[in-house]
């Protein structure tokens, strides 16, 4: 059930998070050209937002495609993206609350934070293959 | 000289698989290692191998004691892409099963928190508190723990006789203020052992992304229920207990609160029980799942789950995504036991309300 007043995307475009949203099966979407993560993270804390989740989707392509997920006064936005070549800046630095989810997403999907300080596993053991969610059988 | 001292995996005082190395300063905590996983059992990987169908019997898996709103997740996030709308009876059904959770959760929580605090007389009453619930639930549903009361587009069984789970609960509501309130609220005992310890500041919960009891015991009041109401949360009338000094007293005092609420949702909810199906059809098994992604966010006993499904078209999900609260609220304890004494850390870990089997899933 969409809650969010009748000005919202109004003041997401305000806060510089373009205009294009659309509300869909839960949740405010928008697919930027060349989504910026840090840029972005730091215009969400700036706006107070909380810092929910990132979820990764395998692609047909090999591609891992990102949703990054924060909380706006109860609205949930997620900014799609993709990683180039697997690898996509790291957030922890800015926003701590990514620091596990990362983490998770590198053993499940082998994508590669840069910027890191912590590489330690998080579910897995250090020196378990990474990457373990990805659909491999489909290749047999 | 500092030194470490490695607790784990096998916790002796929360009797859960999970490894913390504390680093202390004589007895004083200076930093804290968590190693996780050791509960990790793929299951975002498995439900991406079953049906929907199966994957609701296998994400109620997910975790013991909030299983049902795992299950509650994956069914209305599922509803969302087949359009399956539950008729209005199941939605307070899930209501009510959802609340009767956040109960016996409490229960086992604040037992265990009592324990850990010395306070073994409540720790009894807390579980035998508990039973009662279980009780219902098990009058409900047929089961103690893994309910099976959600289905796409609604829920499995209906309860028949609302009255007798509004017995149940004239008898947990006087036992909650005349035992469980009198003792966390006012208690001199429990006040001294519990003020001021394990502090999370409302700008450490904010960063860390905290939800839940642990994030309202310092001062974020955020609760899903009321944020993105669903089901029937936004027919009913209740609270959000809020605290901001964010110790384990805060802790105590919202978790106590936010039974009297429930008590108080669930007996608006048994009341006001509407006629009617307690399914759509399509929970015959009779639906396609269109091709999307859609998202929902359930209100758990320890906070906010978050279930995202992606749907390629066929009978199979494309993806499950499982974000449990403890997975956020676990990586607080390094901040809580940061500067205090080493004895203390066990009730500082227990009072963030861990679940591990969520975590790991």
């Amino acid at each position: 059930m969409n809650t969010a007043p009748d000005n919202f995307v109004q003041t997401l475009q305000d806060a510089g998070l373009g205009s294009e949203w659309e509300w869909k099966f839960g949740s405010w979407w928008t697919t930027p050209q060349a989504l910026d993560v840090r840029a972005t993270t730091m215009k969400m804390l700036a706006l107070n937002a909380r810092f929910v989740a990132i979820s990764a989707t395998e692609q047909p392509d090999k591609e891992i495609r990102l949703h990054y997920q924060w909380d706006l006064n109860g609205q949930l936005l997620s900014f799609v993206t993709a990683t180039l070549a697997q690898r996509i800046a790291s957030i922890t630095d800015l926003c701590p609350a990514a620091d596990w989810v990362e983490r998770e997403t590198r053993e499940y999907f082998a994508v590669e934070f840069t910027g890191r300080k912590n590489t330690k596993s998080l579910m897995t053991r250090d020196g378990d293959p990474i990457g373990i969610n990805l659909h491999k059988e489909v290749e047999k | 000289m500092s030194y470490s001292i490695p607790i784990g995996p096998y916790h002796p005082a929360l009797e859960e698989p999970y490894k913390l190395e504390v680093i202390c300063d004589g007895g004083v905590v200076s930093d804290a290692i968590m190693n996780l996983g050791f509960n990790f059992r793929g299951i975002e990987y498995l439900a991406e191998r079953r049906n929907y169908l199966q994957g609701i019997t296998l994400v109620e898996r997910v975790c013991g004691i909030c299983s049902n709103v795992h299950s509650l997740s994956y069914c209305r996030t599922v509803e969302q892409l087949t359009g399956a709308e539950p008729p209005e009876r199941a939605h307070y059904i899930r209501v009510i099963v959802a609340e009767l959770e956040r109960l016996h959760s409490h229960f086992l929580w604040s037992g265990t928190a009592a324990k850990l605090i010395g306070f073994k007389t409540i720790f009894m009453a807390c579980f035998t508190l508990r039973e009662k619930v279980m009780d219902a639930l098990s009058t409900i549903s047929g089961n103690r723990v893994n309910y099976g009361m959600n289905c796409i587009g609604g829920v499995n069984r209906d309860i028949a006789d609302p009255k007798a789970i509004l017995n149940i609960l004239d008898e947990l509501e006087s036992d909650i203020s005349h035992v469980v309130l009198p003792i966390f609220l006012h208690d001199k005992s429990v006040e001294s052992r519990c003020k001021g310890i394990g502090i999370l500041t409302t700008e450490q919960a904010k960063a860390m992304g905290a939800v839940g009891p642990l994030a309202r015991a310092s001062g974020v009041g955020q609760d899903i229920r009321k944020s993105a109401p669903y089901c029937a949360y936004d027919r009913l009338e209740f609270n959000v207990p809020v605290e901001t000094t964010g110790d384990v007293r805060a802790r105590l005092v919202v978790h106590a609160l936010e039974m009297v609420e429930s008590c108080r949702i669930l007996r608006q909810a048994l009341s006001k029980l509407p006629e009617g199906p307690i399914h759509t059809k399509t929970s015959a098994g009779r639906f396609k799942v269109p091709a999307g992604t859609a998202i929902s966010r359930t209100e758990a006993p320890r906070g906010e789950v978050l279930y995202e499904i992606t749907s390629n078209g066929t009978d199979i999900p494309e993806r499950v995504r499982v974000r449990t609260p403890t997975f956020m609220n676990m990586a607080t304890v390094r901040l809580a036991v940061i500067g205090q004494e080493l004895a203390d850390s066990p009730l500082i870990q227990a009072s963030c309300d861990p679940c591990y089997s969520c975590t790991d899933r």
